[in-house]
């Protein structure tokens, strides 16, 4: 098995126009993005145009980060493309949503229900409708904290600089998504 | 709900009910020909035109991620007030009547559009015409810049309006200067000899090519930031460039607010001041007083200008018989755009 390249030496070979290191950054980061860019957005192909403009973002500005990270080097050695990219596919997809609002006035894109019938997938769709709900009812935000720090698992110091903030004005708003959360959960419940 | 679920804030803990409901959301699987599809699409990019790259400020890793932001910031809150597009050429300029142009014809410029029609403030003297905005090339910008590219474009043209009014700055000052001499020589005052001449306005030249290259500088900085910014994923938005154009037009307006100071007689100065609000002649004294501790700063001899001051203070220099104070580039040029 051949040994897998550091994120430094994968970007300079970006940089150099390799498409196999494209492909190989695919392999290793389209999966997360997608996650986060669906959690984030809630519709598939919005996800999916946001996972490829933040690669074709790498494609473009992998020179200059391979400037800024030489592979070899301390500097090369401190570049997490994972977290680079988190923080390019989270900010696409805030400036979609917000933008999104601007054009419909609609916070959250609903899904066609294009699946039919069996009781368990009914079950199971209408489990997903409400856990979707939760988080879309979050503020973009917050709705980022939630999705990096729960379901990517991100440690609070990287969730924090995929938003471009401070660890304390993370983690108060971490802390807020959390109790809105919690709030709209309840309120779920009280529903049924 | 858990214990430690009620306490609003505090981590969900996996397995709770809200975790279990959290977990009923899935995520579909990226379409099979996803990777082909980006892999053509990157093909097919334009070659990135990136501008050259700026000198690396700082090592890759480490904990001083504070001072670089906090120090980010300062460079952004200085820059933003100094910079921005081509509506800058104040301190001199507001005195030799260079119109600002709108935020809306500098964002014009940029984005080649055309402007709403704004017009400028008559200018006290007849000046050269306003550059026009610069010719599109062949990157277009459409709606927020959110590409390298696009910014890149947006910072050329920008540079041709900044060096239009670079050039344009220098003529009038030339033109000043040529009037100061030509009202000396009708009052019969004493006037500079040749090499005096000369060297006043080599001095005046330093003093420009001074302030334009700190003006350089934060502008650098500041683009820096905005290509971090797009590097991240933003778009910018005119907002983005205009915001700060406002800003400046607000200081503007205070600035030319002073100048007028400046020219009324004491009894008027200090009537004039009498009748504003004082958080206004509060806010006028301040700026006055900044921009005297500039000036100080940069040339120990000051500038005779009369301030506005509160009543009864107010500084009555009498106008010097020197033909030293001609023109005086030294007062705050905030330059030029991004």
């Amino acid at each position: 098995m051949a040994p897998v390249a550091d994120d430094a030496t994968l970007v300079a070979r970006i940089a150099a126009r390799d498409p196999a290191a494209l492909r190989e950054a695919l392999a290793r980061h389209a999966g997360s993005l997608n996650r986060v860019a669906y959690r984030m957005v809630g519709d598939a192909h919005e996800a999916e145009d946001i996972v490829q403009e933040a690669m074709l973002r790498l494609w473009d500005n992998a020179a200059r980060l391979a400037a800024r990270h030489p592979a070899g080097t301390p500097a090369g050695g401190a570049l997490r493309l994972s977290g680079w990219l988190a923080r390019v596919a989270t900010n696409l997809a805030i400036d979609r949503l917000r933008a999104a609002r601007r054009v419909s006035g609609e916070e959250v894109p609903e899904r066609a229900d294009e699946t039919p019938l069996a009781d368990t997938r009914i079950e199971a769709d209408q489990r997903d409708a409400a856990a979707r709900a939760l988080v879309m009812a979050l503020p973009e935000r917050q709705r980022a904290a939630i999705v990096l720090t729960y379901y990517e698992e991100l440690p609070n110091a990287e969730a924090a600089a995929a938003l471009d903030m401070n660890i304390k004005a993370f983690e108060s708003l971490l802390h807020r998504a959390r109790a809105a959360l919690r709030q709209a959960f309840a309120a779920q419940g009280d529903a049924r | 709900m858990s214990a430690s679920e009620n306490q609003n804030g505090a981590p969900i803990v996996p397995g709770s009910p809200l975790a279990r409901a959290l977990d009923a959301y899935g995520v579909p699987e990226l379409s099979p020909d996803f990777a082909e599809r980006v892999l053509a699409a990157a093909a097919t990019r334009p070659a990135a035109t990136l501008p050259p790259l700026p000198e690396l400020r700082r090592s890759g890793g480490g904990g001083a991620r504070g001072w670089r932001l906090g120090r980010r910031i300062a460079l952004a809150t200085v820059g933003f007030s100094a910079l921005a597009t081509a509506a800058a050429a104040t301190g001199l300029l507001e005195r030799v009547g260079l119109p600002v142009p709108s935020a809306e014809k500098v964002w014009a410029s940029i984005t080649g559009k055309e402007a709403a029609s704004a017009p400028a403030s008559a200018p006290a003297v007849s000046a050269p015409a306003d550059p026009a905005p610069a010719a599109l090339a062949p990157v277009r910008i459409e709606g927020p810049i959110d590409t390298p590219e696009e910014l890149g474009e947006a910072f050329r043209r920008i540079d041709e309006v900044r060096a239009g009014r670079a050039e344009t700055r220098r003529q009038i000052i030339d033109l000043r200067i040529d009037r100061a001499l030509e009202r000396r020589r009708e009052a019969g005052l004493p006037l500079p000899t040749p090499e005096e001449e000369a060297r006043l306005r080599e001095r005046i030249e330093q003093v420009l090519v001074r302030r334009e290259g700190m003006a350089a500088e934060r502008i650098e900085a500041r683009r820096e930031e905005l290509r971090g910014r797009v590097e991240n994923g933003e778009a910018l938005t005119r907002e983005d460039i205009v915001r700060p154009l406002r800003e400046e037009q607000r200081m503007l307006q205070q600035r030319q607010r002073i100048e007028r100071f400046r020219q009324m007689s004491p009894a008027e100065r200090r009537e004039a001041l009498r009748q504003l609000p004082p958080e206004e002649r509060r806010a006028l004294i301040d700026t006055w007083r900044e921009r005297r501790e500039q000036r100080l700063g940069g040339t120990p001899e000051g500038d005779g200008a009369a301030a506005p001051a509160p009543e009864g203070t107010v500084s009555e220099a009498p106008a010097q018989e020197s033909p030293q104070p001609l023109s005086r580039p030294d007062t705050s040029v905030s330059e030029a755009p991004l």
